[in-house]
């Protein structure tokens, strides 16, 4: 894998025009303006900006290896796969009488998806082959790790003693990438 | 871990892409190598050395 360094591209509007177009979207639906399904189609829909925002990072001035485009790309299917899968299986649980296997099968919807970015994530490891860059994932990965056990083992003895409500325990995944996209940006900062 | 690799890269009018292309790594890299910022591990300053036609021992330096 080699690494690509180049001058043009802004990988930023369309990072931006994803978040607006998902802020749109989830607005429309809690204003009730859109149905479930529909929501579901258009954040799926709207997850096709990674494809540019993929094309706008490899002609930026920002490090871009081979890696990390290929990784980008998985992470994008995996998305698309979650949204959908998702909202295929809210609809259809709270729509229709299902067997309990059926419910389990449906779980598995937005589930399998979800496995397939921490195999990504594991892939990009193996794969990337500029030495820096893999210590930086791994270092932004060890404090998104700490970010999740933190919050975890807070907000874990908070709810046992009734002072905070109930969370599901897949919001490990998103406070993940809330504490990685944390790190990385405090070593962006740093100038690491 | 103190490092030369300014100094080699001056003398041969190297720019620290020119340096990166010829080691296969990101500038970013080079540069936090360069900077002291990262040490990198054995088989990367040995390809650093041969990139430079050195020692190791010339390159970096004990702090």
């Amino acid at each position: 894998m080699t690494t690509q360094t180049q001058r043009k591209g802004r990988p930023g509007l369309w990072v931006g025009l994803f978040f607006a177009c998902a802020g749109v979207i989830i607005a429309l639906r809690l204003s009730g303006a859109i149905k479930e399904p529909v929501g579901f189609i258009l954040l799926a829909l709207s997850m096709g900006l990674m494809i540019p925002f993929n094309k706008a990072m490899k002609n930026s001035s920002c490090t871009y290896s081979a890696a990390m485009d290929i990784y980008n790309r998985r992470m994008m299917v995996c998305s698309i796969g979650y949204v959908l899968g998702l909202g295929i299986a809210i609809v259809l649980w709270r729509n229709y009488e299902l067997a309990d296997w059926t419910v389990f099968a449906l779980t598995l919807l937005p589930i399998l998806p979800t496995f397939g970015m921490i195999w990504a994530m594991a892939r990009y490891l193996k794969e990337e082959s500029d030495e820096y860059l893999r210590h930086k994932s791994m270092m932004a990965s060890l404090a998104a790790l700490a970010f999740v056990l933190a919050l975890g083992i807070f907000w874990g003895f908070l709810e046992m003693f009734g002072l905070v409500p109930h969370i599901w325990a897949w919001w490990v995944l998103p406070a993940w990438a809330i504490g990685l996209a944390g790190a990385q940006l405090w070593q962006k900062v740093r100038g690491a | 871990m103190k490092n030369r690799l300014k100094v080699l890269r001056a003398e041969r009018d190297w720019s620290q892409q020119d340096l990166a292309d010829r080691l296969e790594v990101s500038r970013q890299s080079v540069n936090a190598i360069e900077t002291g910022r990262y040490d990198p591990s054995l088989p990367l300053a040995f390809k650093i050395a041969d990139v430079f036609e050195t020692q190791i021992e010339d390159i970096f330096l004990r702090d």
